[in-house]
């Protein structure tokens, strides 16, 4: 056996948005060349695809395939060449506040919450990057949805969030990400480790704020939770988008 | 062969430059190089920051004056009594320590050099706060600068040479795996709190030799010897040297107790170098020294290897796969062979290899794992799948023994293992790979693999300086790698593999230790599609003589190798069955595949 | 009576060693590192105000003012070079060697530094509030006016401090940098920004206590590395995460340092305090939260 860098399978392939090429309106995201590299290892690359506004896209594919990594990489988190565009801005690449302050937040893979704050207080820090004040950041109707969303949580305000079930958790973890008022919300596999009743309490959730008017951008291991929601799919493999429109 | 560079050295300095100033710094500067060596391998091997050895120091060097001051011994003799007697005390306070790690251990012993500076500057009998003078010269002859200075070259060779065949050895291996993680050396068969209380004693015994030969050469004990400030200057020593080195740990005390030695401005500015010099080193190598002339030997010998046209020692930029080279019938024999053995050896089996009842894992209020149920028999591929967080690592850790479950046990032959920690579960006969690849960087291949073939783990220290049986475990490394088709890998440094030839080396490692029960955690993670074709055909000729657990989401190479398939799913069993039903289920469709 | 004036001489050394202990918990959550440096900024704060004011005849307001600046900037400036690069590249360090050594590395440099500007003697800063001690409530017990300055200083900044971490925006992120790296970048935190501030903040308030409290005991340039032990070993018993705990570990090793000086022995009284305390680790270390491994 020789020691090769090792084929990739998948041909670089770009997904259409699903609305005409003729819209005046900058794509909600817009991502070209994207490419995602772990020390030597390139685990994503020539990635290209765009969203419109409104839209719900549901990114899948087996995992180790680079799912994370490339909304990682649109969030802001890790280092990334390529090409992103958001509501028509360039973004730099590895800046978490730009993409933030322009409207994209990641409620991310295994939710990554405090566990030693409060609920409320967790959530509260959703509004890190809209404002440093906690006055502002309490009365402001971003934050009050974003308690509201998930009722199942209001007795739960005061209690700290390493305490509560993985379904709890994951509700938290969306409702940070809501605090924000983001235009685009980013799901990094909303229902890992969670039991099937649960998982669709928060598909519910997720489809109440697809309502609302956001963009979702939502990553998935088994496609058939995300296409209940899901107008477009795009399937990413070995790091590669091989399959974009529906 | 270093051994030799300081013994050569050491005599030139001492025979022709005895009465110099410069000779006198150079003994000085050595005896704290046998304590820095002591340092390397401890801290070096077993990454426990420990800061007890200004301590033993003290021991060694106090010891040495009581005996000969107040009790007429004779310097070398004194510390020839001193020398066990330290180990003694290191056992002790090694045992007392060894509940604690990290930070524990760390904070615990940071405060020895406080009590034993506290208790000795008071201690009257000891000479107090000014210290304690000696009379009797290291060699017994009289007051011969130049025998000094041979004798304590001499010791240093000697512990050079030691620890330096002890780092070669098939022990040194076993500390260098303990060294770099705990967990995949214990999975290896390890005996990591063992090694650990064992190089504990090593270090404090070597410090309390410096200690001794300290006060025999300079023939005054000071009780600034056990400050704080000392052991942070021992530290700085070792780490600038290169903390896995020896002879870089030697290297890094003659360096800056001779500057200091002959310099005005630096012994008067030492505070302010050693403060600086070490951030500097640290920032560009952490190695130190040691990793620097590492690196810079690489790349030299790397650019030698390349002007003579032979294979590069860089990874070899793709090219079309080859294709893998068949499994030879002469390594399958010896494989079943040895597991024959093993069940004769045994005596009568049960019919079941493996079996967990009731499983329970609960992390904080979560629920993990839930009644899990799950029998292997001798042989054969089995896969364990299930969405992701759905607890299959979990009870692949359970099977292990680095996790413990909640609840239920778990039966390895028939006997109850669910105590048992991974160490002696490797020995039993369980071999595993992680999903996350831990080979050691800085060792070739051979190494690598070398490391679950490793005999020595029941055998000491002394063992591993006196008789090395490296040669051994290389070679049954080497034919699992002739195995699966990698032995022109051997001497090559993993750093410089690819992730997917990281992946097999990891496999060939747990196959080389001929294990009962394989456990393999996404083995296929990385692989190209080709690599996926030749690890289906390794599977199936394990599966004839070992019983494989294989975690994967690939869910057609599953189906292809395994004659059963279990599904989790939320830390319960929904499904075990043959894989004809597992492609035919519909709530495995659902769960995995989502059509 | 002999117990009352050593609880109190107890509580303003506890004081100091709880503020200590609060920065090292405190910043090790945001950065991963022990500060171990912190007593050495103490005694930076403390000779060098004395230099200026005895040696070089500033008066004491200016004096104070500009070593605080000095330190302030010391910091900021070590934080960016050596913590930058340690950290922030693309190579990010972990491990034992970050942990500890480059601020034991940082602790040599400024005794080190000590030593060659100020010399070997024994030192204090001038007394802020000059007088004989005071007698408290005419009871007989008597507590130095400098030591009253310690414990009030203490308990303002601890105020702050706790005010800051629970009612302010900011000061949850400060916490959610400690529980969850990932998490917090999330959200937009810059982990490095709060590091840097922690560490220069954490670096004048330790002048700030070496200028008040000298008077009291006299400071020479090593006298830091005893108090960055003892903080760190306070800090230690929090599990190097709770400040509040860290608050109090520091007070009752200061009370216990006092009592064991006073009536076991007056030479050996640290040696036992440390002892006892080593002992403390090594029985219990899960309860202190220290089973976290190094690496």
């Amino acid at each position: 056996m020789t020691d090769s860098a090792g084929g990739r399978g998948g041909a670089t392939a770009v997904a259409p948005g699903s609305g005409d090429g003729a819209s005046s309106q900058p794509a909600a995201l817009r991502v070209a060349d994207l490419s995602v590299s772990y020390g030597r290892v390139a685990a994503v690359h020539d990635v290209s695809f765009s969203i419109d506004e409104g839209e719900c896209v549901a990114l899948i594919g087996p995992n180790g395939n680079g799912k994370s990594s490339i909304v990682m990489g649109i969030a802001g988190l890790v280092a990334r060449g390529g090409h992103v565009e958001i509501f028509g801005r360039t973004a730099p690449p590895a800046n978490v506040m730009f993409m933030s302050r322009h409207g994209l937040t990641l409620v991310p893979e295994r939710r990554q919450l405090y566990p030693q704050l409060s609920v409320a207080d967790n959530v509260i820090l959703g509004c890190y990057s809209r404002t440093r004040s906690l006055r502002k950041a309490r009365t402001s109707d971003s934050y009050r949805r974003a308690l509201t969303l998930f009722p199942e949580l209001e007795g739960h305000m005061k209690q700290k969030a390493g305490t509560l079930s993985g379904g709890q958790q994951q509700m938290v973890a969306i409702a940070r990400g809501l605090a924000a008022d983001p235009r685009i919300l980013a799901v990094d596999e909303p229902c890992l480790g969670l039991a099937e009743t649960v998982g669709k309490r928060v598909y519910d959730a997720l489809a109440g704020i697809h309502a609302d008017g956001r963009t979702l951008l939502i990553v998935e291991e088994a496609p058939v939770r995300a296409l209940q929601l899901a107008t477009r799919q795009v399937e990413v493999r070995n790091g590669v988008v091989v399959r974009g429109s529906e | 062969m270093s051994a030799g560079v300081v013994l050569v050295a050491g005599i030139i300095i001492a025979g022709f430059f005895s009465a110099s100033y410069f000779a006198s710094v150079v003994i000085l500067a050595l005896t704290y190089a046998i304590v820095t060596a002591g340092m390397a391998v401890q801290i070096g091997f077993s990454q426990q920051v420990v800061f007890s050895q200004s301590v033993f120091m003290g021991f060694g060097a106090y010891g040495v004056a009581v005996l000969n001051a107040n009790v007429g011994i004779p310097s070398l003799l004194a510390a020839v009594i001193i020398t066990p007697a330290s180990g003694i005390v290191a056992f002790v306070i090694g045992k007392a320590v060894s509940k604690a790690s990290g930070l524990a251990l760390a904070v615990a012993t940071l405060m020895f050099p406080l009590i034993g500076f506290g208790y000795l500057s008071y201690a009257n009998w000891l000479g107090g706060s000014i210290g304690m003078p000696l009379t009797g010269n290291l060699w017994p002859g009289g007051s011969s600068s130049v025998a000094n200075g041979l004798l304590t070259v001499g010791i240093v060779t000697l512990v050079v040479y030691a620890t330096t065949r002890l780092v070669a050895s098939d022990v040194g291996l076993e500390m260098y795996v303990l060294g770099v993680n705990e967990r995949t050396a214990a999975a290896m068969g390890v005996r990591t709190a063992r090694r650990k209380l064992e190089l504990f004693i090593l270090g404090s015994m070597l410090a309390s030799l410096g200690g001794a030969v300290y006060a025999g050469t300079q023939l005054f004990v000071p009780p600034t010897l056990v400050q704080a400030t000392s052991e942070l200057s021992l530290l700085i020593m070792v780490f600038i040297g290169g903390r896995r080195s020896v002879v870089g740990a030697v290297l890094g005390a003659v360096a800056i107790e001779y500057f200091s030695g002959i310099s005005n401005f630096v012994s008067i500015h030492i505070l302010l170098i050693e403060g600086v010099l070490i951030t500097v080193v640290l920032l560009i190598e952490p190695e130190g020294l040691a990793g620097i002339a590492n690196r810079v030997w690489r790349v030299a010998s790397a650019s030698l290897w390349r002007q003579r046209g032979e294979a590069s020692l860089a990874p070899a930029p793709p090219t079309a796969e080859q294709a893998p080279a068949p499994v030879s019938e002469p390594e399958v024999s010896a494989f079943r062979r040895h597991i024959a053995e093993r069940q004769a050896a045994s005596g009568s089996l049960p019919s079941n290899l493996l079996e967990c009842s009731e499983i329970d894992k609960e992390y904080g209020g979560m629920r993990v794992l839930s009644a899990v149920d799950l029998t292997l028999p001798h042989h054969g591929i089995f896969g364990l799948c299930g969405p992701n967080g759905a607890g299959k690592t979990t009870l692949l850790n359970v099977i292990g023994g680095s996790v413990a479950p909640s609840a239920g046990r778990v039966l390895l032959n028939g006997a109850d293992i669910t105590g048992l920690r991974p160490e002696s579960r490797f020995r039993l006969g369980v071999s595993r790979t992680f999903q996350a690849v831990h080979l050691i960087p800085g060792r070739t291949v051979i190494d690598n693999v070398a490391v679950a073939c490793l005999a020595s783990h029941e055998s000491t220290l002394v063992r591993g300086i006196v008789a090395n049986r490296l040669v051994e475990a290389r070679e049954q490394a080497m034919q699992a790698l002739e195995y699966l088709g990698m032995h022109d890998l051997a001497d090559r440094e993993v750093a410089s593999l690819t992730l997917e030839t990281q992946r097999m080396v990891e496999l060939a490692r747990a196959m080389a230790a001929r294990p009962a029960l394989l456990l393999l955690d996404e083995p296929a993670s990385g692989l190209s599609t080709p690599q996926r074709e030749h690890l289906k055909e390794v599977l199936h000729s394990i599966g004839e003589f070992t019983c494989v657990l294989l975690v994967e989401h690939d869910l057609a190479l599953v189906a292809a190798v395994a004659e059963k398939i279990f599904v989790l799913s939320s830390g319960a069993l929904v499904f075990d069955g043959s894989a004809d039903e597992f492609r035919s289920s519909e709530l495995v469709s659902s769960l995995l595949i989502g059509v | 009576m002999k117990l009352g004036n050593l609880i109190i001489a107890g509580i303003v050394t506890g004081s100091i060693y709880a503020a200590f202990a609060a920065c090292v918990a405190l910043w090790y959550r945001v950065s991963n590192i022990l500060n171990l440096a912190v007593g050495d900024f103490a005694m930076m704060g403390a000779l060098g105000v004395d230099d200026l004011v005895r040696v070089k005849h500033w008066a004491i307001a200016p004096a104070i003012l500009v070593m605080l600046a000095a330190v302030a900037v010391g910091a900021y400036v070590y934080d960016r070079v050596v913590l930058g690069l340690a950290q922030d590249g693309r190579t990010r360090q972990e491990g034992i060697v970050v942990t500890f050594f480059f601020t034991f590395a940082l602790s040599f440099f400024l005794e080190g530094l000590a030593e060659v500007l100020y010399g070997t003697d024994v030192h204090a800063a001038p007394d802020l509030w000059a007088g004989p001690s005071l007698n408290v409530f005419a009871s007989g017990l008597h507590i130095e006016r400098a030591g009253v300055l310690v414990v009030g200083f203490a308990a303002v900044v601890g105020l702050a401090l706790a005010v800051f971490m629970r009612r302010t925006l900011r000061g949850k992120a400060v916490e959610a940098c400690g529980e969850n790296y990932l998490g917090a970048r999330i959200v937009g935190i810059d982990n490095r920004q709060y590091r840097r501030l922690l560490f220069v903040l954490s670096a004048v308030l330790a002048a700030v206590f070496g200028i008040l409290e000298s008077p009291i005991t006299g400071y020479t340039f090593n006298s830091g590395a005893s108090i960055s032990l003892t903080g760190f070993l306070a800090a230690a018993f929090a599990g190097f995460q709770k400040p509040g705990k860290a608050v109090v570990a520091g007070l009752s090793i200061g009370l216990l340092e006092a009592i064991l000086g006073g009536y076991v022995s007056a030479q050996y009284g640290d040696t036992l305090l440390y002892a006892i305390l080593a002992a403390a680790v090594l029985i219990r270390p899960s309860a202190m939260g220290l089973d976290v491994a190094l690496d």
